[in-house]
């Protein structure tokens, strides 16, 4: 199967991301959460499944019930992304202070020693 | 779940920084699209500033001139004004709402300067796509890199 899911489009529904916080302090099976949203069995199996397809969480057998476990280290691929944004903005910030450097000179250089 | 909406980490930025020049200077940098032309934009791009209107209601349009030749437009409209203290624009798309803060601090200035993205979805968005560009600017990069190095062998 091609990885055409990524961890960005399982992160982009609030139901979804609302899962993994779940799961994330305790693993839950599919019944367990479907208890904690208003929604059907069926739409939270298929949140679920995406969730395991894009890699952020793996199911576990446990006896007769198959339990949802977060695999956050996939997360950090989206930490990482912001951090690059950021970095692009700090980097204006770079190009500011080198100029009020100039700007500074310009205006009270020769006041200063 | 009631908090959830007053919990905007998930989509927004942040920048703080400690600038060494009195807040005077930083607003004049930051207001006249004359010095906002100077430093504004990444490394390599021009910045051509078509109107600044630095007032509530005001428009901003910038237009940032990549080296590979691409015109990006940048769409703001100030919110709110208060000179030498904070300054709030919207910018059209992608839809975030930025507020610079500036505080005296001597000589110096503290700014902060925080985006507000939409929603978390629209931030992902955002931050993906410009990921992606970075990604593809960092492989053109490679590319080069590498092919300067095979004229050099030759």
């Amino acid at each position: 199967m091609k990885a055409r899911r990524d961890v960005y489009q399982a992160i982009a529904d609030p139901t979804r991301r609302a899962i993994i916080q779940m799961i994330a302090t305790e693993p839950l099976d599919i019944k367990s959460l479907t208890a904690r949203f208003d929604m059907s069995q069926q739409a939270i199996s298929l949140h679920v499944k995406l969730l395991a397809d894009c890699g952020l969480v793996r199911m576990e057998q446990r006896g007769r019930n198959r339990f949802c476990r977060p695999q956050l280290n996939k997360l950090e691929e989206v930490a990482d992304w912001v951090a690059q944004y950021q970095q692009h903005w700090e980097s204006k910030l770079d190009n500011l202070e080198v100029y009020l450097k100039k700007l500074k000179k310009e205006r009270y250089g020769k006041q200063k020693k | 779940m009631e908090n959830k909406k007053n919990d905007t980490s998930d989509r927004e930025l942040q920048l703080v920084r400690l600038l060494d020049a009195p807040v005077e200077l930083v607003w004049e940098a930051f207001t006249d699209p004359e010095h906002i032309a100077q430093w504004w934009g990444p490394n390599g791009f021009r910045n051509t500033i078509t109107r600044m209107e630095v007032k509530p209601g005001g428009k901003w349009d910038l237009m940032m001139h990549g080296p590979d030749g691409r015109d990006y437009k940048n769409e703001s409209v100030f919110l709110e004004v208060v000179k030498h203290r904070r300054i709030v624009y919207e910018h059209v798309s992608p839809k975030f709402t930025a507020t610079i803060g500036f505080e005296e601090r001597g000589e110096q200035t503290l700014l902060t300067w925080h985006m507000l993205f939409e929603s978390a979805e629209q931030f992902i968005q955002v931050v993906k796509t410009f990921g992606a560009d970075e990604g593809l600017k960092q492989n053109v990069e490679k590319l080069s890199r590498y092919l300067a190095a095979q004229l050099e062998n030759n």
